[in-house]
């Protein structure tokens, strides 16, 4: 299985013998190409011409983060799953109300439903969760219009993050801001969600779907918002699931982060998120309609299917909901 | 699939072995190579082996290896640890 590379370092990528090697003052490493699927730096890392048109040549994406861990772009390679049928269909379905609204709100659905099933996990462990619990599954979709699809994801989110405070008291979660975080918890969800979407933009990037027109938010300049859509539906499963876990088995603690402008993760806390991040997205189950095992990772890129699907008439779009 | 593949070839050839492999799995030791690859991988680095080596002076073994089996112990000290997190 392919993996992504994590650059925590500084240094220069070039292109050597026809594959990728990495160096600066510590390491002088070979990257097997055909092993990797896409490229995250969080240091400063310069890319050499070379480098850039293998990456380019292999259909890598290389993400870029800041040093407090902001996404900052990527370099995304030419398109080479063109097809201008569904391009169309797919603007055509973001434009008219009815195909619009049907997505979104089965977005909002499946972020429903996964949020749940999260939650009931830890109330199987123990965890005092059930009135958040029976607060998520009383809140209703409303699917007017997107104004009100939009205002419900928001109020989900508003009764599911309360519960990170009864899963782990470690960091409390008095309130959800970002730009900049400004508690350990706020950090851990801002970080774990900005590397769901650079997953799910390199997922997208493998379908014939356009990443910038998007259905439950709004399609804007200099952003791929349909990596957005899909990525709400994943957040809890993925990225929840995953800092649950770092907190409550104290591999991340308060030595993770440091005071800069905000808090922030610092390099090692970093590492440890996205080796166990990683994993999480490594892990594979049985999928009851493919019939074969698959990972986290390859779900999200079904998503993108099961939506070309939609658009093209083919088969009615239903948002991913965790089965087991 | 999680293969481990050893080569034993002459000077003059070893370098286009080597250079190939470099671009699949991660070199561990002289002459060894290891690492996880699919089944479609693994029929384009057989196929691509053969074209390289001499099939009546040189040897090629590949051994694969289901991941959970695989018990791992280094002694002495790691010369090209196997990290995507660098």
């Amino acid at each position: 299985m392919k993996q992504p590379l994590n650059i925590n370092s500084n240094g220069i990528l070039y292109r050597k013998d026809n594959t990728l090697k990495y160096t600066n003052k510590e390491v002088d490493k070979t990257i097997p190409i055909h092993a990797i699927n896409e490229i995250n730096c969080y240091g400063k890392v310069s890319l050499k011409s070379g480098a850039i048109t293998l990456l380019q040549n292999e259909k890598i994406i290389v993400n870029s983060f800041n040093k407090y861990g902001h996404y900052q772009g990527s370099l995304y390679p030419k398109i080479t799953l063109n097809s201008g049928t569904t391009i169309v269909k797919q603007a055509l379905a973001y434009n008219n109300p009815d195909q619009r609204n049907y997505i979104a709100q089965e977005i909002v659905q499946g972020m429903k439903h996964n949020m749940r099933k999260t939650l009931m996990y830890y109330s199987k462990k123990g965890k005092n969760v059930t009135e958040y619990i029976e607060k998520i599954e009383k809140e209703p979709i409303l699917n007017k219009n997107i104004n009100q699809i939009l205002s419900s994801e928001g109020k989900l989110w508003q009764h599911y993050y309360p519960a990170f405070n009864e899963i782990t008291k470690n960091f409390p979660l008095k309130k959800r801001e970002f730009r900049p975080p400004t508690n350990e918890m706020n950090a851990l969800i801002s970080f774990g969600n900005s590397l769901l979407y650079t997953t799910t933009l390199s997922e997208i990037y493998h379908t014939y779907l356009h990443p910038s027109i998007s259905f439950l938010h709004e399609p804007r300049e200099r952003r791929f918002s349909l990596a957005c859509d899909i990525a709400d539906i994943f957040k809890p499963i993925i990225v929840s699931r995953t800092i649950f876990k770092l907190v409550n088995t104290n591999m991340i603690n308060k030595k993770s982060f440091k005071d800069d402008v905000g808090v922030y993760l610092t390099d090692k806390g970093r590492q440890k998120f996205i080796e166990e991040y990683n994993n999480k997205l490594k892990t594979t189950i049985k999928h009851p309609n493919l019939n074969k095992k698959v990972s986290y990772r390859y779900l999200i890129r079904l998503e993108g299917y099961k939506l070309i699907k939609h658009i093209l008439n083919d088969k009615t779009y239903e948002s991913f909901k965790a089965w087991w | 699939m999680y293969v481990i593949i050893i080569y034993d070839i002459n000077t003059k050839r070893v370098n286009k072995v080597h250079k190939y492999l470099k671009t699949y799995l991660t070199w561990i030791q002289n002459s060894v190579f290891e690492g996880e690859i699919t089944k479609s991988q693994y029929q384009t680095i057989t196929t691509e082996l053969k074209t390289l080596i001499d099939e009546e002076k040189d040897s090629i073994i590949i051994y694969e290896i289901p991941e959970k089996y695989l018990n791992r112990t280094i002694i002495g000290y790691e010369k090209n640890p196997m990290t995507m997190i660098l």
